[in-house]
């Protein structure tokens, strides 16, 4: 402790960086909110047991042009080399990389900006949390407001929580280039090319399926039990009523799974799926994964060399 | 809770992966192969299960219930929840892509483990089925807070806030989890008891 930096701050700037966070968030959360709302506004209707996650599957991008394969190798391992740097400047700059990716896939930006907003929550925890609980080391800077010699806030503890969230953030801006400009089928045709046994490829295939039907089915069962009164309340009863309500979603579920067995093999399942895809490997296909390989790499010699 | 991109240090991220592959071939070989495309089914209906919000407070927590998928599916559990995991990824939410072994452990150690021991311990009343199932659908949600823990304790002192913070987290899930758990094993029990049994091989109803 003795051998931190300790800046002593009146509390006023406390106050204002408290309500500047606040303000911030609130506003972040709106701009992300009226974006999505915007974009949803066309379809009030819409059938949940149909998939999502393709629909953009069909556009026309280096991205869409991508084998398949070497775009899953290449970004996956561009993923885990933007996982191992450490400074937040690195997670910047591959935030910038990802959005880059976001931009020239021309993909809708609401459904990247979905996935942050799923995150904010936990995020902002940590950015939260993290300055205020990380262990103090010397060399540290700490800042102490109007004398609270209990509340000290370590610029060091802020620094890695913005790195793990800039970290973050980019892996899943990262996501949709990689997931969204081919159908799912072509993507887990080039995972089982790749040596994922094809069993699980198929496994992978059927679960995203049926989580849509499902999602319908517990729709319905949940507006069903609405109709009849059902609210949810924090009392033994709801919880009781939700356990039935998952031993019913599972019996159907279970009841699925040997009509949907049975229909497979009648018509002609054999333990593997037709798969229409040809793969042509292009000079351009390992010119693109080369790329985003030497960015990573690039990425975390510039972070390690404590240029960041 | 789920472990984000980026906490862990980049071994402990490549390890638990190699790992939870290694947990996942075991898990492959220990189902049948025709019960393969079965488990996926199965697969999505607890994914859709562990989306669904219960009440608490002014708050409400979403269920993890990887207690209830060891008990459903036994050794196939583990292998469900990687694909649950990887469609979560995909779907929703979060990256996540980078820890998705670790989150696969955390998740996925626990549900086979309360498989064991739910078959070991169920015993022939509904009672006590319903009990045994509230007890390990709740030890479930601890072993998976324990491994979160141990694994955000990998990433060195200064996680140790968020450490504590997450356990606490876990525990007002713990007890909802072992409620809604003993429940459901309650229902399942009466309604179709056989999928307490852990084993797919049993023929379809026959319903003309």
């Amino acid at each position: 402790m003795s051998e931190a930096h300790i800046i002593q701050l009146p509390l006023f700037i406390f106050w204002a960086g408290v309500a500047l966070l606040a303000g911030s968030w609130w506003l972040a959360l709106w701009t992300f909110k009226s974006i999505l709302r915007d974009e949803h506004k066309p379809q009030p209707q819409r059938d949940w047991s149909v998939p999502t996650v393709d629909t953009a599957a069909d556009g026309d991008s280096p991205f869409h042009h991508w084998d398949v394969r070497f775009k899953l190798v290449a970004l996956l391992g561009f993923a885990f080399l933007v996982v191992a740097t450490r400074s937040p400047w690195s997670a910047l700059i591959a935030i910038f990389l990802a959005f880059a990716a976001v931009l020239l896939a021309r993909l809708p930006l609401g459904r990247s900006l979905r996935r942050l907003l799923a995150m904010s929550g936990f995020l902002s925890m940590f950015l939260l949390v993290m300055p205020l609980t990380a262990a103090v080391h010397p060399g540290d800077t700490l800042l102490v407001f109007g004398g609270w010699d209990w509340f000290s806030f370590n610029l060091r503890g802020l620094q890695l929580a913005l790195a793990v969230v800039g970290k973050a953030c980019a892996v899943a801006l990262l996501m949709e280039p990689l997931l969204a400009t081919a159908s799912l089928a072509r993507t887990i045709e080039g995972l089982t090319r790749l040596g994922v046994p094809e069993k699980v490829g198929q496994m992978i295939l059927l679960a995203y399926r049926y989580t849509f039907v499902f999602l319908e089915e517990a729709h319905r069962m949940a507006v069903g039990m609405q109709v009849r009164g059902f609210r949810r309340r924090t009392s033994l009863e709801t919880l009781r009523v939700m356990g039935n309500f998952l031993g019913m979603l599972f019996v159907r579920s279970f009841e699925r799974t040997h009509r949907v067995y049975a229909a497979m093999q009648a018509r002609g399942y054999q333990g593997r799926f037709p798969a229409p895809f040809c793969f042509k490997v292009t000079v351009g296909d390992w010119l693109h994964a080369s790329l985003w390989l030497v960015l990573g790499v690039g990425l975390l010699i510039f972070d390690r060399l404590g240029l960041g | 809770m789920h472990i984000s991109d980026g906490v862990l240090p980049i071994s402990v991220t490549l390890g638990t992966g190699v790992a939870s592959l290694a947990v996942a071939a075991w898990s492959v070989r220990k189902t049948a192969s025709e019960d393969l495309p079965k488990v996926a089914v199965m697969t999505s209906a607890f994914f859709v299960a562990s989306l669904i919000n219960v009440p608490l407070g002014p708050t409400s927590v979403h269920l993890l219930i990887p207690g209830l998928v060891g008990i459903l599916l036994g050794p196939s559990a583990f292998l469900a929840i990687l694909i649950g995991l990887l469609l979560q990824s995909l779907l929703f939410q979060f990256g996540g892509i980078t820890a998705l072994g670790a989150n696969a452990l955390m998740m996925g150690l626990p549900a086979v483990v309360c498989g064991l021991l739910f078959s070991k311990l169920r015993g022939k009343t509904r009672k006590r089925n319903a009990i045994v199932g509230g007890l390990i659908g709740g030890g479930g949600t601890l072993l998976a807070a324990s491994i979160l823990a141990l694994l955000l304790a990998t990433a060195g002192e200064d996680f140790l806030g968020v450490m504590k913070l997450a356990l606490l987290a876990h525990l007002p899930v713990f007890v909802v989890e072992s409620l809604v758990t003993g429940f459901t094993v309650s229902f399942l029990f009466r309604v179709k008891p056989e999928l307490l049994e852990q084993r797919f091989g049993t023929p379809p109803p026959t319903d003309h």
